[in-house]
């Protein structure tokens, strides 16, 4: 079982994930925009589109306008959850020392390290529980939700609190024997996986939402870039052999 | 279908008289799967906007139909549910196999009964795109949706009678070209009377430079737009004309079926092409305006021809006209395909401030003005009472205005409704019309 | 797509109770219309308006301008609302038996 989950299952999921991914964003690429779906105001240059979509990946505007107590929580979830992912990566590969690259001594980078991935998480579980709670509690939404819905939510706090608990009682966890682990897997020469429960269940989780990706809503993220960059193209000149000529035509 | 639809539906001969045929109601599922799969690999924005609701509920508040009509599947996510819910089931892996789990359901015999009721329920003004942090365009899925229907021969009594009414003329309203040479002699007297001066509405005048192609509801009750627009045309030295084959500047072919958008779409350039026009300027009708500037080349390709709207064109112009304030306190109602659509935002109000003595704004305005509730085609009499609660938004914004002489309308379509709409509620106290109204009723003749 | 009877006649009318047949109008129709529109009794004003609709629909094939109707007959637009309740496109043009103005109206 531990030599499924650890040698072999995480092979499977980067697969389906880089794959399925890909494969998604191909199979809208190919479809063409025969129509342009501009919507004004719509910026006028490459730069302003890229800035656009940009100011929207980052401040959650279009929330912000509508309801801001949704988009309180939905930017606490999404910011939270990205200062844990880079945490992750960062804090893997330095060992916690990643603070010292900015002067810190050894003690006070792994403190500060633990600092900011403690709230991160809290705030995460937080966050994650509101929009789990909003969906049951606003008339509109929860009429609109299918179980999926929750359960993808509860897969993301499955996976927070699993994480929270390895941080919360580290006393077992081995940092040292993770990185390894993991270095193994990336450079295609694995070891076994370290035998602490509580990092397996977190990691199979993580690689269950892996698996899930592609085939799910979370797959909002791609769907963002590329129906923005529909939304944001600039309309055609007159007289159009200016624009696109001999582009894709609806048939 | 068993659900009772709000809305008078075309009969087969009916169906028939515009190149249509209903499809039995055992093949009608297999045929909107092939319609679906037909879209799906043709538009990439029906693929990635049914792919990536993640039903946040954002768009809820912001739609004036939900707000209006207080319905449920009027709500743009739940709106697009109805499309949504059976794409997952015949074109996604996860819906194939998951079910009612992930979303996914299959056709039943109320689905194409509700598609009817609900997506000509949505007057495709966008607005729920403005708030959707992927910007979901309901009204995309809506034209989608009722393209699926009209290939299936399901479509409003009233489309089909415009869509007849155009084939047989070239204008929605069958207005036959010996028709349009006594209005346009009819609107010269009055213009003679009223100016002592001779302007003239060109039909059909070869070597023009600008082709200008009014609504024609302009020709019917909207007559003031029009004088506006041919007083402006004489001021400026304009060689202009109108064409008789194409007297109509909106498009419900975008309203109802692509192939038919392509075709009235066709008659355009074969018009700028008869008449030798370099330039086409379009009048006062907001989803004609979006077709025209937007599907044009995906319709028929290259257009050769200069292409602006008519309050493009005036406010370009405006420091060669000169006018005579009209004192009144005008407010401008945005139309949907202008704003959102269109990009035709600032134009009319220069035109306005320069045309009257006051210019009021309504909130909120722009791109994030609400719809009059008659977008898309939704002007059925059979519907009123549906049509009221769509405007019911806009006339909360109108009586927030405060008083006002003049609600300045610069569409046909919510011409037609927001008078209705006010008159329901008792509000008749100052005129309407369009923008181009103004131009004509301000305008300073030299000689 | 409906029937209504009129002096033991079959006409057929569509949903919006316009006749579907123009050439079926006669008076009694444009009674018995008047009736369902609630426009009371018909009287030379009424006539002359339907008459004048009648004449340029059988020249030109569709419904005049509303102001060039107004000009001609001499009534303002408002006079018409109070001779025909439903208006000049929706009332008089019904009980005139020429087909409902459609499109953005």
């Amino acid at each position: 079982m531990l030599f499924f989950l650890g040698h072999i299952f995480p092979y499977i999921t980067i697969t389906v994930f880089l794959t399925g991914m890909t494969w998604r964003v191909l199979i809208w690429l190919n479809s063409p925009v025969p129509f342009q779906l501009t919507l004004f105001p719509a910026p006028q240059t490459f730069t302003g589109r890229v800035m656009s979509i940009g100011w929207e990946i980052i401040s959650f505007e279009s929330l912000w306008r509508g309801d801001r107590i949704l988009w309180l929580w939905a930017w606490l979830m999404h910011g939270s959850l990205a200062v844990i992912i880079v945490g992750h990566i960062v804090g893997i590969y330095t060992l916690t020392l990643e603070f010292t690259l900015i002067g810190l001594s050894p003690g006070a980078s792994s403190a500060l390290s633990a600092g900011l991935g403690i709230t991160a998480g809290i705030v995460c579980f937080l966050s994650l529980m509101v929009l789990f709670y909003r969906r049951t509690a606003i008339d509109e939404v929860k009429r609109l939700s299918d179980p999926v819905d929750y359960f993808v939510l509860l897969l993301l706090l499955a996976i927070v609190i699993s994480g929270m608990h390895m941080r919360l009682t580290s006393l077992n966890i081995d940092l040292t024997a993770i990185r390894s682990y993991l270095a193994g897997i990336l450079t295609l020469h694995p070891i076994p996986i370290p035998r602490t429960w509580i990092f397996v269940s977190h990691f199979t989780l993580v690689n269950i939402l892996l698996l899930y990706f592609p085939f799910s809503k979370l797959f909002h993220g791609a769907g963002f870039v590329v129906n923005r960059g529909m939304l944001t193209e600039k309309p055609p000149i007159y007289p159009t052999p200016a624009t696109r000529a001999g582009e894709a035509r609806f048939s | 279908m068993k659900i009772k639809v709000p809305m008078y539906v075309a009969k087969p001969a009916e169906l028939k008289a515009i190149g249509f045929s209903y499809t039995s109601e055992s093949d009608q599922r297999d045929l909107a799967i092939k319609v679906m799969a037909e879209l799906r690999n043709s538009m990439r924005s029906l693929m990635v906007m049914l792919e990536t609701c993640t039903k946040c509920g954002n768009c809820a508040r912001q739609c004036h139909s939900y707000l209006g009509t207080e319905d449920y599947n009027n709500f743009p996510a739940a709106r697009a549910e109805l499309l949504r819910r059976v794409y997952k089931r015949y074109f996604t892996w996860a819906g194939r196999i998951f079910g009612t789990f992930i979303g996914a359901e299959g056709f039943d015999e109320d689905t194409l009964g509700k598609w009817l009721t609900y997506f000509y329920q949505c007057n495709e003004c966008r607005r729920c795109a403005r708030f959707c942090p992927f910007g979901v365009d309901t009204a995309e899925i809506t034209i989608m949706a009722r393209h699926i229907l009209s290939e299936l021969g399901i479509l409003p009594r009233f489309m089909q009678g415009i869509a007849l009414n155009m084939k047989n003329t070239g204008n929605n309203m069958g207005i036959p070209k010996p028709a349009i040479m006594d209005s346009a002699q009819f609107m010269e007297d009055e213009m003679r009377e009223e100016t002592g001066l001779d302007i003239k509405i060109p039909v059909d005048k070869p070597n023009s430079d600008i082709l200008y192609i009014p609504s024609s509801a302009d020709f019917f009750t909207n007559v003031d737009t029009m004088l506006g627009v041919a007083k402006m045309f004489h001021v400026l030295g304009a060689n202009w004309t109108i064409p008789s084959t194409i007297l109509e500047a909106a498009n419900f072919g975008l309203l109802f079926n692509y192939q038919v958008m392509r075709s009235h779409n066709l008659r355009l350039q074969q018009a700028a092409r008869d008449l030798g026009a370099r330039l086409v300027v379009q009048g006062e009708c907001g989803h004609g305006w979006r077709a025209a500037k937007m599907y044009t080349e995906g319709c028929n390709g290259i257009f050769p021809f200069g292409l602006v709207h008519i309050l493009e064109y005036c406010a370009a112009h405006l420091d060669r006209l000169r006018f005579k304030r009209l004192p009144l306190r005008v407010t401008l109602h945005d139309p949907c395909n202008y704003t959102r659509a269109g990009g035709v935002i600032e134009q009319p109000r220069k035109i306005i401030r320069a045309c009257v003595e006051e210019f009021v704004e309504m909130t909120p305005n722009r791109e994030d003005t609400f719809c009059c509730g008659g977008g898309s085609g939704i002007l059925m009499d059979e519907m009123m009472d549906i049509r009221l609660k769509l405007g019911r938004k806009k006339v909360e914004q109108i009586q927030a205005v405060g008083d006002i002489n003049y609600l300045a309308i610069p569409c046909s379509i919510c011409k037609a409704q927001i008078p209705a709409v006010l008159k329901h509620h008792g509000i008749e106290k100052f005129e309407m019309g369009g923008v181009m109204d103004l131009v004509g009723k301000a305008l300073v003749f030299d000689k | 797509m409906g029937m209504i009877m009129v002096k033991g006649r079959q006409i057929e009318v569509d949903e919006d109770g316009f006749i579907a047949d123009p050439a079926v109008w006669n008076e009694d129709v444009v009674r018995y219309l008047a009736d369902i529109e609630g426009v009371g009794e018909l009287t030379e004003k009424h006539w002359k308006v339907i008459n004048y609709l009648r004449d340029y629909f059988k020249q030109f094939g569709i419904a005049p301008m509303i102001r060039k109707l107004c000009k001609e007959t001499g009534f303002s637009l408002k006079e018409i609302y109070e001779l025909f309740p439903s208006g000049p496109a929706k009332g008089a043009c019904k009980l005139a038996g020429l087909p409902k103005p459609t499109g953005c109206v």
